[in-house]
């Protein structure tokens, strides 16, 4: 058993990468992430097959990953919202050439410059593929702390295992936020499933190619199907989401990441004045948890999606629950970030509304 | 008699009184960028539009709801200031030509700090100068991304530490040598190139005033002392500028028309310790490594002085159309 740390949670990401067996990181500097492109330039420093670059542009920086990941490496990089704007380009293209790599979108307000403070602005760009083309890819939240470690060692291994990018979904609060963590045991990288596609030159065998330009409409429609029953594949083995104080509960909050943090305080403030409320939080944004949240509907009618913007996810659980609950939403954008206090007010004024006190 | 007097009595004729970045603006102590933003400002006037990359001058100037410009003034994201700046040039030609508004020169000037001209903006800087705009583009060169927290950018100096290129038992910082930007303008032909720094202020004003003159694309390289990326005291800001130029480390030179000149002469250039030796970011470097950084700044001066000897304005050329009669 490791031992508890307390670290900054970019840190925490990025030793966790590190640890998963990532030895190539290309970052660019912007705030709020610094901090992970930081530890990166000193840790990888420090490893002798360890790679670091700070790139001329965020564009670049992807770009570099492609290569890496080409050549076979658990490659990474990190940004925050206007940067992975950039970015877009090359993780469609990671999609499309069927590539692993591992992208941290530490999210700040938006749109445009927007500012530094924490949000979710982005969680339509991450979960609906965000570049040009007929892709997606997987999409994790985690709520900080220990979740942190845990998730970029997983997000390191669906890269692999599916052979497409992954995004961590983090905020601005989570990377600066200073918590205990369970770092995991180092992976040895040579110790990792070989990869039988990646370029490493030709001597001795036939070359092999990776490409994403395929001319031939029917080779595109079937790299397109491809892809698509590839993430058919991923949606149905990987769906995670976490159920708080749902058993008895009348109303459910749904929220995930900072937003889910700040909702568990709240419910566990109406939690004391006799409210039967309870919280959803999907782990997975793509896929999404359809399924478990479908099951909370044989019990629960009322939803509040709480997201720190002005709606998103909240499209996901309508398409979830397909009609069988009613859908409420309470929403802070642009870097603002609720109190629990402020969410057990709004809880507490809808579940009254909706009369779930007179249910027996 | 007052400071402010004695400007009354030797610099009016020198120096606009009038400020176009005012105060009350957030910059650190002794802030070298800001200085030469005000100078270049006062070099301007106020008949421009400037598009301002991301970047400290962008935060410390803007934040909402307020502003330091006393100038129209746009921010923009951190790769496209010159492409922002060739948009409002070219826009304001076409409306120009179509007599929507008055037919007078308005110059257009494109502002970024060295990594939005260096590194993320070169790309857009380079299409802007090959295009050919009527519009100027200055770049405040503090050595690193200050405004993100000091990390390293194609303009770090060899041996520097940052918080990316940090100084330890495997590194001596910055492995590699400054991109020289100035001499990339120059090899796209534009008409006017020159490299400044605040702590000359009147050769500031004059090229800037120059550059503005130039009908056509022209372009600045400001050195700006940064005492919180350097790790530097704030009061030696303007002392480390003039070092920079006496050490040979950052010649001012400007190129016009293809022709070299330098406008500081250095008689007795000093050793770069005595500019080494005042920032916290080269502390750690051992004798070998400056003997390495002196060698290198004799050989790039040299380069220049040669260019300075050697080549001449594209009108005093050998071959021209005459040879064919």
């Amino acid at each position: 058993m490791n031992e508890k740390v307390l670290m900054r949670g970019s840190h925490v990401i990025a030793e966790s990468a590190i640890r998963a067996g990532c030895r190539f990181y290309a970052g660019y500097p912007i705030t709020p992430q610094n901090e992970f492109t930081e530890y990166m330039a000193s840790a990888m420093a420090g490893l002798e097959d360890g790679t670091f670059i700070q790139a001329e542009s965020e564009i670049a920086a992807i770009n570099m990953v492609i290569g890496a990941s080409m050549a076979g490496a658990r490659a990474m990089t990190s940004s925050s919202s206007p940067g992975i704007s950039l970015k877009q380009e090359g993780i469609s293209f990671l999609a499309a050439q069927e590539l692993p790599a591992v992208i941290v979108n530490t999210m700040r307000g938006g749109p445009g410059m927007g500012n530094i403070a924490p949000s979710q602005g982005d969680y339509f760009q991450a979960t609906r593929g965000g570049g040009h083309g007929d892709y997606r890819t997987i999409v994790l939240a985690p709520g900080g702390g220990q979740e942190l470690a845990d998730l970029t060692g997983k997000a390191f291994d669906y890269a692999d295992r599916y052979r497409t990018p992954v995004v961590i979904l983090a905020d601005g609060m989570m990377g600066q936020m200073m918590e205990p963590v369970v770092l995991h045991k180092a992976v040895d990288p040579a110790e990792l499933p070989p990869k039988p596609w990646r370029l490493s030159g030709a001597a001795g065998r036939p070359s092999r190619y990776i490409r994403s330009l395929l001319l031939d409409i029917a080779q595109e429609e079937e790299r397109n199907w491809k892809l698509a029953r590839k993430y058919d594949n991923i949606t149905r083995e990987i769906p995670r989401a976490e159920s708080y104080l749902t058993e008895d509960a009348r109303l459910v909050v749904v929220a995930c990441g900072t937003a889910a943090r700040i909702a568990k305080g709240a419910i566990k403030r109406v939690r004391e004045i006799g409210l039967k409320v309870g919280l959803f939080r999907p782990i997975t944004l793509w896929p999404y948890p359809k399924r478990a949240l479908c099951e909370l509907s044989r019990s629960v009618r009322e939803y509040l999606v709480f997201e720190m913007n002005t709606g998103q996810m909240v499209e996901d659980v309508k398409l979830s629950l397909e009609g069988r609950g009613n859908v409420h939403f309470y929403g802070r954008p642009g870097g603002s970030v609720a109190t629990p206090d402020e969410i057990a007010k709004v809880v507490n004024s809808l579940y009254h509304r909706q009369r779930l006190e007179e249910e027996s | 008699m007052s400071l402010i007097q004695n400007f009354d009595l030797y610099a009016p004729k020198l120096v606009d009184r009038k400020e176009y970045l005012c105060s009350g603006h957030r910059a650190c102590q002794g802030c070298g960028e800001v200085l030469g933003v005000r100078l270049v400002c006062k070099g301007l006037g106020d008949d421009v539009v400037i598009a301002n990359a991301t970047g400290c001058m962008e935060i410390v100037s803007s934040m909402y709801p307020f502003t330091a410009w006393e100038v129209p003034w746009i921010h923009v994201a951190f790769e496209n200031a010159a492409a922002v700046a060739s948009g409002v040039e070219a826009g304001l030609k076409a409306l120009r030509r179509k007599g929507k508004i008055a037919d007078r020169d308005v110059k257009v000037v494109g502002m970024a700090g060295d990594g939005g001209t260096m590194d993320i903006g070169l790309q857009a800087l380079s299409g802007a100068m090959e295009r050919g705009h009527d519009m100027m583009f200055v770049c405040f060169d503090n050595e690193a991304y200050m405004n993100t927290g000091i990390q390293r950018s194609s303009g770090t100096p060899m041996g520097a530490s940052t918080t990316t290129s940090p100084a330890g038992k495997v590194s001596m910082g910055q492995k590699t040598w400054k991109k020289n930007v100035a001499e990339i303008m120059v090899a796209h032909n534009v008409p006017y190139v020159a490299t400044v720094c605040p702590s000359y202020p009147l050769d500031l004003i004059r090229k800037v005033e120059k550059a503005k003159k130039v009908k056509g694309p022209s372009y600045i390289h400001c050195f700006t002392v940064c005492p919180t990326g350097w790790r530097s005291s704030s009061e030696l800001t303007i002392a480390l500028g003039r070092l920079a130029v006496e050490t040979l480390i950052f010649p001012l030179y400007e190129v016009e028309d293809g022709k070299y000149r330098i406008t500081v002469d250095v008689e007795n250039p000093r050793p770069v310790e005595d500019y080494l030796k005042h920032q916290g970011r080269f502390r750690h470097l051992t004798p070998d490594q400056t003997k390495m950084i002196q060698e290198r700044v004799y050989q790039e001066y040299n380069k220049l002085l040669d260019k300075v000897e050697n080549l001449q304005a594209w009108s005093d050329l050998k071959y021209d159309l005459g040879m064919l009669d």
